[in-house]
């Protein structure tokens, strides 16, 4: 496999030299391929994690359902 | 930065492939900055229009009521909010994909749904009382807001219909660098600079101790500092500008940056709120503080800041129906970039100005019941953030996807405090709205 080379002068002159490009002007570069990845597996912190979180959704929603029902009139509170 | 090869197929030979545009410059400190300069955008968008109408109200409210004995916990809000973005750059820099479409590809349909969705509804809440703030000011400033909130949703409409991301970002920056005025606005109120030094720095708490509305106050603080379209918005923004592995150092001081200012001016906010608690108006709204401001500092005031209610308003406008579009392009896989076109991006485009001209539509709406929407807000946003961030964390741990990105355990050791500390004022906050009576009131 052959590379392009350059010569002393021409290297030290590009030493010099800095080519600044946007993000996008540059060529797009290759990222995590996150679609073959799949998945995240379900690793016990990861397990712990969601748990703790579906546990908090339903507490809020209970809490929303409570003032809902506080509102209707219930619970004697306004 | 380092010059691209490729193997060309038919001869084998490796050949270096030069981007199409670029700038030479001849020293490295003009590098340096000449790729800052290209990369600055997506951090200091999200965080200075993270001080948009809600954060106004909310900052001024707090130096209204307990003047300066706040600001700490504004600047121990920095870190904070630094340390929350900055795992949204690694995650959108790695993978060049947005929040949503990772939650979506790593968790599964279920929980995609359930934050794409939560993300919708509350972004729309919340653009409903941007353009609440926007009708409010222009009230105060004698425009007629059927007049004016038409006009602002129509700018607002126009900055991203060009098809040029540079073009909406360098529009956006300018409105951010505009929010320097409120610097102004602060230094021309400002009390004592000791004051402001020894309650910057050192926990103090305001006369009649910690009470239920103080508590109220700071979680809204909290809240208003951190919020979950941050997360989706900068994310989005990253992947849509194509940021590179080699500018992760540079959207690091991006967003640090902006999170500097964004602190900065809420303190300011303060401030200015303090003023107007000093000189005896207690604090309604921050339009009409801007008007018993402008009563002890003259007209210039008074409509400096109804101008940067406006300013705030318009930058959280355009950077939450944003982080909406962005989101519902990913998990629909439509077409979803501010460099494409209207014809290209169709249903990107149409999500934006769908969010935009419903939310200042019914702002315009007589006796719109604005009260509930603010306060289903601040309930929606306290269920929203600790689900973004949970998500955010586990995606920072998942070293299949980031690899030498993934955090490092004394990230892990900070975010997980940030984490606890957030699911509980949120529990707290959601509680003393939904279940007022669950809290005793002070006599």
């Amino acid at each position: 496999m052959a590379t392009t080379t350059m010569n002393p002068i021409e290297r030290n002159e590009a030493a010099n030299h800095f080519l600044v490009v946007h993000p996008l002007d540059d060529i797009p570069e290759r990222k995590v391929d996150t679609e073959s990845l799949g998945p995240m597996p379900m690793t016990r912190s990861v397990k712990l994690s969601l748990l703790s979180l579906r546990a908090y959704l339903i507490l809020m929603m209970l809490l929303v359902f409570y003032h809902v029902l506080g509102m209707a009139g219930l619970f004697g509170i306004q | 930065m380092t010059n691209k090869f490729v193997t060309m197929p038919a001869s084998g030979l490796e050949t270096e492939v030069l981007p199409a545009r670029g700038r030479v410059v001849k020293s490295k400190w003009a590098r340096d900055l000449l790729t800052f300069l290209m990369v600055v955008g997506p951090g200091l968008i999200v965080m200075v229009a993270d001080n948009d109408a809600g954060a106004v109200s909310t900052y001024s409210q707090a130096g209204a009521q307990y003047g300066t004995h706040l600001l700490w916990i504004v600047l121990l809000l920095l870190p904070v909010t630094y340390f929350i973005q900055e795992m949204v750059v690694r995650l959108g820099i790695a993978t060049g994909q947005g929040h949503a479409a990772m939650i979506y590809q790593r968790f599964g349909k279920w929980w995609g749904l359930f934050s794409l969705i939560d993300l919708e509804l509350v972004n729309f809440l919340t653009l409903v009382t941007e353009f609440a703030a926007i009708d409010l000011a222009l009230n105060k400033m004698g425009v007629d807001p059927r007049f004016g909130v038409p006009l602002v949703a129509a700018g607002l409409m126009f900055i991203v219909l060009s098809g040029s991301y540079r073009r909406w970002e360098r529009t956006v920056v300018c409105l951010c660098l505009l929010d320097l005025a409120w610097f102004a606005i602060a230094f021309a109120v400002r009390p004592p600079l000791g004051q402001i030094v020894r309650h910057s720095l050192a926990p103090s708490m305001p006369a009649g101790g910690l009470t239920p509305d103080l508590m109220f106050l700071v979680i809204a603080v909290v809240g208003t500092t951190i919020a979950p379209w941050q997360l989706f918005f900068q994310q989005s923004c990253i992947a849509d500008k194509r940021l590179r592995f080699a500018d992760v150092k540079w959207a690091r001081l991006d967003t640090f940056l902006g999170a500097c200012i964004t602190i900065t001016v809420a303190g300011c906010m303060m401030l200015a709120g303090n003023a107007s608690r000093v000189h005896g108006f207690t604090f309604t709204d921050p339009a009409q503080m801007a008007v018993n401001i402008g009563s002890f500092t003259g007209g210039f005031f008074k409509y400096a800041i109804l101008l940067m209610m406006i300013n705030a308003a318009v930058l959280g406008t355009t950077a939450i129906s944003l982080s909406s579009s962005w989101a519902y392009g990913e998990v629909r896989g439509w077409p979803h970039s501010l460099q494409l076109p209207v014809r290209k991006a169709p249903g990107f485009y149409a999500v934006y100005l769908a969010c935009v001209a419903a939310a200042a539509g019914l702002v315009l709406i007589p006796r719109a019941p604005l009260q509930l929407i603010i306060l289903g807000v601040q309930v929606l946003a306290g269920v929203m953030l600790p689900s973004a961030i949970i998500f955010l964390q586990l995606l920072l741990n998942d070293k299949e996807l980031l690899g030498e990105y993934a955090n490092k355990p004394w990230n892990n050791l900070v975010n997980w405090t940030i984490i606890i500390v957030l699911f509980a004022l949120s529990l707290i906050l959601a509680a003393q709205v939904a279940a007022p009576n669950l809290f005793p009131k002070v006599s």
